[in-house]
């Protein structure tokens, strides 16, 4: 059948030719997807396209490549301590997750000195960067069914680490790895364990009955012993050695995810509105503050006026925490505030800048040059006055 | 004209000759025909010489990598400090796809999502680790992988939170933002499968970390099936190196799959029987359902399509009455092929079938096109409902948030209609209980 149509092709007119080459009738002389592979329903509840007569859906493909594959092997086996070194990930099962430990009062003069500056007081968040804490996470675990599609200005849930994560070996591996953001993997076992501590500290969370407090000492064996409040929270089960048919029967129906089937010949095309649908706008402005500001004239860029490069980086790299007093810094336009910071000479507001103080990693964690971060600070002392 | 006047005599003249021109006009040609009879001034874009063709143009030394024209610096991604985690280290940059031509996003204009900022790799020092349940381990310097037979493919990527700010009701008077969390070209790499073929994969193995380079060290947890399917490793995007805001040099293609999922500054792939809980499946995209259940792995993106032209970008208030216009979108589904397009004219009760224009490949944008008599006056709802070849057809608002509520965050893929207002203005509503 495949082979026909191969050969219909090269003698088709040249019409029929470019009907098939510019792909209007999907489906047509191109191998179908299917649904199932090996005769068990596909992971995601799509479709995968098999190669069929050296073709894959509308694409070509060399038959040599499936044969000869097997025999390339184009780099080096990777010596035991390449892959120790970067095999660190850590499994819930504690797998990866290395001896060490901490205390939540560690964690929280860590905190304060690394992770204030982002995620606020005791985790309550700001600056845009995620909470860690809203409170007792049992209790704030049950606003998950707090669905504002059953009441509409009532309160949402909230999901933070202690009320919505299943699993604390999570925690753990994203500090170590990806905190602080600005200068990430520069934590100790022994701190991370802290810090762990001290946000399931905030959060209120228990082990084996006992709520972690200011003296508790996080270690492997007790963290191993955590039982989130929204383990169970979540669908389809992935683990264990059914995890991939569960999801697979998790997706084979579309009822389970939102979604609809249709036989496209019996598909509404009249009438199709629900009754009680009607129009609904956006509420007020909506949100509408683009950068840059929406546009579509073709004409030539504003230039930028003589401070437009510092005022740029300025609001790229050091607004979200010196707008205003909320994360602790000096803020822009505090003419009080900026004359003690310049009290002793601009030099020294350079070399704190640029070396980071308090709160603030080198540069604000920003990447700009020296001479570009001395422009940044000259602007906002500028603005300050 | 004497083309060597200077551009002040040329004004003067073009004035003189702007006169005596439009005059002629009235004269010469009133009655012949209904447009021409009115005394309109004669076009200064036609009636002059241009600055461009009296000068000479840059030498081909200039921009030894091309730009755009300077003219079209508003063709641009943009942000909104609500979309951002604290700075813009951690957040995202939209496609304006109300601009886009075609199937394909040109690199520079394809969206940018990160989560610890926008890494630059030195591909000297890039190595890939393949390990875990494998019969042999295998680290790649980049010319190793790239040696591999490559593959090349149309797929569009898409975060899954593209219109997820919009569950409880419309919020962007925008299609660049509505809908442009998503982006589409052709890659180029290898199937991981291939690779494989040769290290030989475990049975007992269900599960491969995607682990990054970069400062989130962002990790995803991907089923084989989709690694023994299509998905691939890929250095190329149309027709030259990855963009560092694409993961340069080398990014997880997962085609039709959150974008989440295909994991940027790719560092190693590691293959276990169990999942492995990263940051970003379970505290993030993951959907949370009315029962307070959430579903986590939620890996295709489903069918879905917008109106593009016109929009809140491109309206309709330039258009005459009688004006034959041609209504445009995308369409685009992750778990197949787009078979059809309809686009209703009242808001989703009645809907007239679309057609599709250009290539139709699986995973994919896929362009449609409707040609409509503009009405001036007429105030319309335009909704676009697309279907696939795996049997989805998108659902109404209501259909979709009686199953996963309003909390979901992710994968929304109702249908979303724009007001045209009886002045030719473009609104984005929605239709809902």
């Amino acid at each position: 059948m495949f082979k026909l149509d191969r050969k219909l092709i090269i003698s088709a007119s040249v019409a029929a030719t470019v009907a098939i080459l510019s792909g209007c009738m999907p489906g047509s002389t191109e191998p179908k997807g299917e649904s199932t592979v090996n005769g068990k329903a596909t992971i995601d509840g799509g479709l995968v396209y098999p190669v069929v007569n050296d073709k894959q859906g509308p694409y070509y493909v060399n038959p040599q490549v499936a044969v000869e594959a097997k025999k390339i092997f184009n780099g080096r086996v990777p010596t035991d301590n390449e892959i120790a070194a970067w095999n660190k990930d850590v499994m819930a099962d504690g797998t990866g997750l290395p001896e060490g430990e901490g205390t939540s009062e560690e964690g929280e003069a860590l905190y304060e000195a690394q992770c204030v500056m982002c995620h606020g007081d005791f985790g309550s968040g700001g600056g845009g960067y995620p909470a860690l804490s809203k409170g007792n996470a049992y209790e704030l675990q049950k606003t998950l069914t707090n669905n504002r599609y059953k009441n509409a200005t009532g309160d949402g849930p909230t999901r933070v680490f202690g009320s919505y994560w299943p699993k604390v070996s999570t925690l753990w591996w994203y500090i170590r790895d990806a905190m602080p953001h600005p200068m990430s993997k520069t934590l100790t076992t022994d701190e991370t364990y802290a810090l762990t501590a001290y946000i399931l500290n905030i959060n209120e969370i228990e082990i084996d009955g006992e709520v972690v407090d200011e003296e508790f000492v996080l270690n492997r064996e007790a963290m191993l012993k955590i039982d989130m409040p929204n383990n169970n929270g979540f669908i389809p089960n992935i683990d264990g050695p059914t995890g991939l048919d569960d999801v697979r029967a998790f997706y084979a129906n579309p009822e389970n995810f939102g979604a609809q089937k249709v036989n496209p010949s019996e598909r509404c095309m009249k009438d199709c509105k629900e009754t009680t649908a009607k129009v609904t706008r956006i509420a007020g402005a909506g949100i509408s503050e683009f950068l840059p500001p929406m546009a579509t004239a073709r004409d030539l860029p504003k230039k930028e006026g003589s401070n437009g490069g510092a005022k740029k980086q300025y609001e790229e790299a050091c607004m979200m925490c010196h707008a205003d007093t909320s994360m602790g810094a000096p803020a822009l336009g505090d003419a009080a505030v900026w004359k003690t910071v310049t009290a002793k000479g601009i030099d020294k507001v350079y070399h704190n800048g640029i070396n980071g103080i308090n709160g603030m990693p080198p540069k604000g964690g920003s990447s700009l040059s020296d001479a570009d971060f001395k422009s940044v600070v000259d602007y906002m002392i500028n603005q300050s006055k | 004209m004497d083309n060597k006047k200077s551009n002040d005599q040329i004004d003067v003249n073009k004035r003189d000759f702007f006169r005596k021109t439009a005059a002629l006009s009235v004269t010469a040609l009133a009655g012949t025909s209904l447009i021409s009879s009115n005394a309109r001034a004669d076009d200064p874009a036609i009636m002059h010489h241009v600055p461009w063709g009296q000068k000479w143009g840059d030498p081909v030394t200039k921009n030894r990598y091309g730009i755009p024209s300077a003219y079209e610096h508003n063709v641009t991604r943009r942000n909104t400090k609500l979309l951002a985690s604290g700075n813009y280290q951690a957040s995202i940059a939209v496609t304006p796809i109300h601009e886009s031509m075609g199937i394909i996003t040109p690199n520079g204009l394809f969206f940018s999502r990160s989560h610890g900022g926008v890494a630059h790799v030195d591909p000297n020092e890039f190595r890939l680790m393949i390990h875990g349940l494998v019969e042999k381990s295998i680290v790649l310097t980049l010319d190793e992988l790239k040696r591999y037979p490559s593959v090349t493919r149309t797929h569009f990527i898409e975060c899954p939170a593209n219109g997820g700010q919009e569950w409880r009701g419309p919020q962007f008077n925008s299609v660049q933002f509505a809908k442009g969390f998503m982006s589409c070209a052709e890659w180029t790499g290898v199937y991981i499968k291939t690779i494989l073929e040769d290290l030989g994969l475990k049975p007992e193995a269900q599960w491969m970390l995607a682990e990054g380079s970069d400062n989130s060290e962002m990790g995803r947890t991907v089923p084989v099936d989709k690694v023994l399917d299509d998905a691939m490793i890929v250095w190329g995007q149309n027709g030259e190196a990855l963009r560092p805001e694409q993961g340069y040099p080398v990014r997880l293609l997962l085609p039709g799959w959150e974008g989440n999922l295909c994991v940027k500054w790719l560092k190693r792939l590691e293959f276990a029987t169990e999942p492995w809980y990263c940051k970003e499946e379970t505290s993030k995209y993951t959907a949370l359902k009315p029962s307070g259940k959430a579903i986590q792995h939620f890996y295709a993106n489903e069918v879905n399509s917008t109106v593009t032209s016109p929009s809140p970008e491109i309206p309709w208030t330039d258009l005459k009455d009688g004006d034959i216009v041609e209504i445009e979108g995308l369409a685009w589904s992750g778990m197949g092929t787009i078979t059809g397009v309809d686009l209703s004219f009242d808001g989703g009760d009645s809907y007239v079938e679309a057609k599709l224009k250009g290539l139709v490949l699986p995973k994919s944008w896929t362009r449609w096109s409707y040609m409509h008599t503009y009405k001036k006056g007429d105030v319309l709802l335009l909704t676009s409902r697309a279907m696939d070849d795996a049997g989805y057809i998108q659902p109404t608002i209501d259909q979709e948030t009686k199953v996963m509520g309003v909390e979901s965050v992710y994968h929304r893929n109702a249908v979303e209609t724009w007001e045209v207002t009886a002045t030719g203005e473009v609104n984005h509503v929605q239709i809902r209980s």
